[in-house]
């Protein structure tokens, strides 16, 4: 079930007024959880088989984890969870690309062989409630928190439907506690909800959808090189596509999940404010960048095995972090582009104490987060004292941050290789006559949103959307709630699904 | 921040977005708009998933937007007492439904395919671009898309400010008429009062359209500049032989399954008409494709009944003439074997009395 359908706003409805019924806390409990099976199941009733199956698998051998003496039978289990979770992932996930490479191998090898293509249909969010699972049970190897006693609570925890498909992806402390205690939403609570989720609907269907997903589709199923203006135009579209698109989704979750007395972590600050890549992972899609700095930077040594192994350690994390967000190449490089950033940045930064990169995730409700701003390069003493000043010098790094984050959006949205650099080329003006495709309005229509994306980033960068609203008269509030739903009103078209779903 | 911000916010929001909505509601039914549906995948697929009914309950209708606006399916329900099942999509050639439909061992129907040439006997992508789309959404429908578009169609059924075609944001904008570079197409900018959707999916042009030059010189005109932009040419030798065999291999399919099909030529007018006998002659084109097909046809310049007609934008049937060529139609078919839950006499006694 999509948050931007008239299904959702209906079952949405339902559950409100259920969960704010003079219920027993656990009969509360057991709508919401059902609640979360008919949302997911809403997509592909069969595959709510894998979450129940995730979901029981990683209970009991979570608990048995924890309890388990003999170190080998531990492994034994974290072994078999392993197995369970990251199987299933590879066989839906990457099935048909591990096949198509072994193909490509073998046939360079000489040996002609040539499969059946397998037709395997990706359940929705495979790749969040894994995640979720898995830091559950490699948490109980570590003995870093107390197994769950209800199996109604880690159901729930893993199933709660507003982070189920595409996250935020919680953690076991931050949400479990949740559960344990009767909840509903204040007045100011239900509200900030409501707020929150008429925002994530604005960002998804009138700026993702309605404004920026056309023009970026037109450029990337270009099969001709294009004018430069054309091919910025089309990767700048698709930047602001792919933020709203996501941000607008985990507003969203944020906003149902606070609407019924829930607090989700934050997953996006301002992301095209980063001053450099080390702040850009602390702004971009927190939750995951959290996970693998978690689960697989630190654990791989981090940054405490010396410099050469804390650069290769950067690289697999971010390889891999690729290859998380989709099975191709492409996706493989989008994250080694990023990884070779961060290794440039960590380069030329200077020297301090050891210290992982990504800050841990948040386990109490959002507030002001304060950024360290990288150390920014001396500016030549003849430069006007206006671009002397460190804020402007710091504004300035961020635009750099933000064409470096572009070039890597062309890898990550391309189908192949031979389209990103068809792309890059035109882009950087290697070509001698390209194709103009886009129309003149769709031109205005990006550059005027990105110009304000960046400059909202730019000025909110250090403090949160709910802050912000509270600090504003009551009814300027009212004013621009009113504007974004009417945009809402006025962008309806056929819903269309969030483009994390596929991840 | 005081106690009830985000409520009193929320209030206000509430009111003005109702206020502004119903204000604009009544603004648009005054000035004559009213419901039309959004003929996207959603209203796609809820027909297509009608194809099942037994062959004597049903005619599927496959082409592009001429058997949209020519056949009134108030009409053919009511003279053959079976359903009309409208599955033809504007702008795009029928063969990859007839395609998906051949492959669809259930379907065993009666099939009336529409044949637009310069559309039917295309091969470039975007002539099948919207069918394509639309048969892939059909395949993927979730449970929670069918409950989303029976909430949609009931509030579609009561605004008109719905009509994304018309009274969205992206039209708005479209309607500044920024003038955009050299050799940039931004698509047909047709009228509101030329094709009103209806729930069936039948198109309708409006009266104002009907009576106003000015409205049909407009659409006249679109077709002219669609004429310059598209330069495919017509598909020959080979090419052509590999599409007719495409086609006849899917009509035996349906066939060999005791399905009907009969292909059918809908009227054109004017420019258009000579534009279409010009790249397409008859000989080389719709005679071939019956013979290769061994298929019943109906041109409508075969038959006086359906041979009057005036498009009024050279392409399309008006509301009025889209009753009489349907009346017709049922007739023809009748006349080539098609057999009617009403039959022909049931109709003749009908219109006596």
């Amino acid at each position: 079930m999509l948050f931007n359908s008239y299904t959702f706003i209906a079952f949405f409805l339902i559950i409100l007024v259920l969960h704010n019924m003079p219920f027993p806390w656990k009969v509360k409990k057991i709508n919401l959880l059902i609640a979360s099976y008919i949302f997911y199941a809403a997509w592909n009733p069969p595959f709510i088989l894998l979450l129940w199956l995730s979901t029981v698998v990683d209970f009991f051998v979570g608990r048995a984890l924890y309890q388990q003496e003999n170190k080998y039978k531990r492994k034994l289990l974290l072994v078999v969870s392993l197995i369970g979770n990251l199987g299933m992932l590879c066989f839906f996930k990457y099935g048909g690309f591990l096949l198509e490479n072994f193909v490509t191998l073998v046939n360079a090898l000489g040996i002609d062989y040539h499969p059946a293509k397998p037709s395997i249909i990706l359940p929705a969010g495979i790749s969040f409630y894994t995640f979720t699972t898995l830091c559950y049970t490699i948490d109980m190897y570590k003995r870093k928190s107390e197994p769950v006693k209800s199996m109604l609570n880690f159901a729930l925890f893993v199933t709660f439907f507003p982070h189920l498909v595409a996250g935020p992806i919680v953690r076991p402390p931050q949400l479990v506690p949740q559960f344990e205690t009767p909840r509903t939403a204040t007045q100011k609570q239900l509200m900030q909800g409501l707020f929150l989720l008429s925002l994530g609907l604005f960002m998804k269907v009138v700026l993702a959808d309605s404004m920026l997903s056309r023009p970026a589709e037109t450029v990337f199923s270009s099969q001709s090189v294009l004018q430069s203006l054309d091919a910025w135009i089309g990767v700048l579209a698709f930047s602001g596509q792919i933020f709203f698109d996501f941000a607008g989704y985990s507003t969203c979750a944020i906003g149902v999940a606070m609407c019924l007395g829930f607090w989700l972590p934050q997953n996006f600050r301002y992301p095209y404010a980063a001053i450099g890549f080390s702040d850009f992972w602390r702004r971009w899609h927190i939750t995951l960048s959290a996970w693998l700095r978690d689960y697989l930077y630190i654990p791989l040594g981090g940054n405490r095995k010396g410099e050469f192994r804390t650069y290769m350690n950067l690289m697999i994390t971010m390889l891999l972090g690729g290859l998380w967000h989709g099975a191709n190449w492409t996706f493989v490089v989008w994250g080694g582009l990023h990884g070779s950033y961060l290794c440039v940045e960590r380069l030329f930064r200077p020297k301090k104490a050891p210290s992982d990169e990504v800050p841990a995730p948040e386990t109490a409700p959002a507030g002001p987060v304060i950024e360290p701003v990288p150390v920014i390069t001396t500016t030549a003493s003849f430069a006007p004292a206006f671009f002397r000043k460190k804020e402007v010098q710091n504004f300035f790094w961020a635009l750099f941050t933000f064409f470096l984050v572009n070039v890597t959006w062309v890898f990550f949205r391309s189908p192949d290789f031979t389209t990103a650099w068809r792309l890059l080329l035109s882009m950087f003006g290697g070509v001698s006559s390209g194709a103009a495709v886009l129309q003149t309005i769709s031109i205005v229509k990006v550059a005027v949103i990105t110009i304000l994306m960046v400059a909202s980033h730019w000025f909110l960068r250090n403090t949160t959307m709910l802050e912000v609203a509270a600090k504003t008269k009551w009814w300027i509030v009212g004013l621009v709630w009113s504007a974004m739903l009417l945009l809402l009103i006025l962008s309806q078209e056929s819903s269309s699904s969030f483009i994390y779903f596929q991840f | 921040m005081q106690p009830n911000h985000f409520l009193k916010a929320g209030i206000f929001a509430i009111v003005t977005i109702a206020s502004l909505a119903v204000c604009w509601e009544l603004y648009l039914r005054h000035k004559g708009y009213s419901v039309s549906y959004d003929d996207a995948e959603p209203l796609w697929a809820d027909k297509r998933a009608e194809v099942y009914q037994p062959s004597n309950q049903a005619t599927v209708f496959i082409g592009s937007s001429r058997i949209k606006f020519d056949l009134d399916i108030p009409t053919w329900e009511k003279r053959t007492g079976e359903n009309a099942v409208q599955l033809a999509n504007v702008g795009s050639t029928p063969l990859p439904v007839l395609d998906n439909l051949a492959e669809d061992k259930n379907f065993k129907g009666k099939l009336v395919v529409d044949v637009t040439e310069v559309l039917f006997f295309s091969t470039e992508k975007y002539s099948a671009g919207s069918s394509v789309e639309k048969i892939d959404y059909y395949k993927k429908r979730t449970p929670a898309q069918m409950a989303s578009f029976q909430l949609d169609h009931l509030l579609q059924s009561q605004l008109v400010f719905l009509d994304k075609d018309f009274f969205s944001l992206n039209s708005f904008l479209n309607d500044l008429h920024v003038k955009d570079r050299a050799g940039i197409y931004g698509g047909p900018d047709f009228p509101w009062e030329f094709d009103k959707t209806m729930f069936n999916r039948q198109s309708k042009m409006d009266d104002r359209f009907v009576s106003d030059t000015n409205l049909q010189n407009r659409v006249r005109a679109i077709w002219g500049s669609l004429g310059k932009v598209n330069k495919e040419k017509p598909p020959t030798g080979k090419k052509l032989d590999s599409l007719l065999n495409a086609i006849k291999t899917d009509v035996d399919k349906i066939k060999a399954r005791g399905g009907q099909v009969v292909f059918l030529r809908t009227p054109s007018t004017g420019p258009f008409l000579q534009m279409e006998k010009a790249g397409f002659p008859r000989k080389a084109y719709w005679d071939r494709l019956l013979a290769i097909t061994q298929c019943p046809g109906i041109h409508f310049e075969d038959y006086p009944s359906i041979a009057h007609f005036n498009c009024p934008e050279f392409s399309h049937l008006a509301p009025k003439d889209a009753v009489v060529f349907t009346n017709h139609l049922v007739q023809l078919l009748e006349q080539k074997g098609w057999n009617f839950s009403h039959s022909q006499l049931a109709y003749s006694s009908h219109h006596q009395n």
